[in-house]
């Protein structure tokens, strides 16, 4: 009975385990054809246009090679640290004028807008056009601090002892203030606190306080 | 089962687990984009342009598609994964000059899970068009 139990135990757990790092689906959005040809102007002309539409909606365009009239840029999902967008402006000159393309890729989910959006707004800033304006990009989580009322990371004193006090840590640890270790794992309002065995706790609605059989701790801010 | 062999069942659940989670963990994937190639060739139509350019996104992509017609703008992705959409994706665009025709190359990747970065794929993509436009 107990070996069975153990089994179960471990292929939930391993089961959990794979979940946890399962990525969502993304993909490469693709958008290209979008065309603008100029009678009149020069390859210079054109670069400059390239390099400032880009830099409206991308940080920092580059010239390929100097002088080459091929810009690019790339953009940044905060959130995750990772490139999520990018979009190239390609000039090229003719007899008279110049042909100048447009192509833009981005990255599904993590970029907030598709790539069609981000090139015709790239086109439209380059020669023309309604502007749509584009979804703001994720910006980073802070890390939580003590006073967040969110979670349990931060200082707590027991209202049955003020001497016993927890410093609660951002893995999920927490030490009282003998040197004492444990943990505590908050889901919803219901905290598991392993601490001398586990304790079940409920944290107030204003975030303040943990309650339960047992123990009931406030916040120290 | 003793006490102690329940604690070596646990621990073992446990290590195992912390193990695969290390295994499965994953570099965030970043979005890789390169300005491929710019080719004039002399004395060749635009049409063979466009020819080249079918050719060389399904040899190393798939269902390669002009854009809206008789454009010159040339698109394909790569093949699903089991996991992903697409994580690659490529343009080629072709435009018609006096007596000569431009072609220019786009990539995009997705790494990870893309094998290929952006720059191997515009490279394969040159490579094949060369092949294509002889």
């Amino acid at each position: 009975m107990n070996v069975k139990r153990g089994l179960w135990l471990f292929a939930v757990a391993l089961f959990l385990g794979s979940l946890s790092h399962t990525p969502a689906i993304a993909s490469v959005d693709l958008s290209a054809g979008i065309r603008h040809v100029s009678d009149t102007g020069s390859l210079s002309e054109c670069s400059a246009k390239a390099k400032a539409a880009l830099e409206t909606y991308l940080p920092g365009a580059t010239e390929s090679s100097p002088g080459s009239g091929e810009w690019f840029a790339m953009g940044q999902n905060l959130a995750t640290g990772a490139a999520s967008s990018g979009a190239t402006v390609r000039c090229y000159p003719l007899a008279k004028g110049y042909v100048v393309t447009f192509v833009c890729a981005v990255q599904l989910p993590a970029n907030p807008y598709g790539a069609n959006a981000l090139c015709l707004d790239i086109a439209h800033k380059f020669y023309g056009g309604a502007i749509t304006p584009l979804a703001a990009m994720p910006t980073a989580t802070p890390v939580p601090t003590g006073c967040a009322t969110t979670n349990l990371v931060g200082n707590w004193v027991s209202d049955n002892d003020p001497k016993l006090t927890f410093n609660m840590q951002l893995n999920g640890d927490l030490t009282d203030n003998g040197g004492v270790s444990g943990n505590w794992i908050i889901d919803g309002s219901t905290v598991t606190l392993t601490y001398y065995g586990n304790h079940t706790l409920k944290l107030s609605p204003d975030g303040k306080h943990l309650s339960g059989p047992g123990y009931n701790l406030t916040r120290k801010c | 089962m003793t006490r102690i062999s329940r604690r070596r069942v646990a621990l073992l659940a446990g290590g195992l687990v912390v193990a695969f989670g290390w295994l499965s963990t994953r570099a965030p994937a970043a979005l890789d984009v390169n300005v491929g190639a710019a080719k004039i060739v002399q004395s060749q139509p635009v049409s063979a342009c466009n020819n080249a350019a079918k050719s060389a996104l399904n040899a190393v992509l798939q269902n390669a598609v002009e854009l809206g017609g008789d454009t010159g703008e040339w698109l394909a992705f790569a093949a699903p994964d089991s996991a992903n959409g697409s994580t690659a994706a490529a343009a080629i665009n072709c435009y018609p000059l006096a007596g000569a025709y431009l072609a220019t190359f786009t990539c995009a990747a997705q790494v990870p899970p893309s094998v290929d970065s952006a720059t191997a794929l515009c490279t394969k993509l040159a490579t094949a068009f060369d092949a294509g436009a002889r």
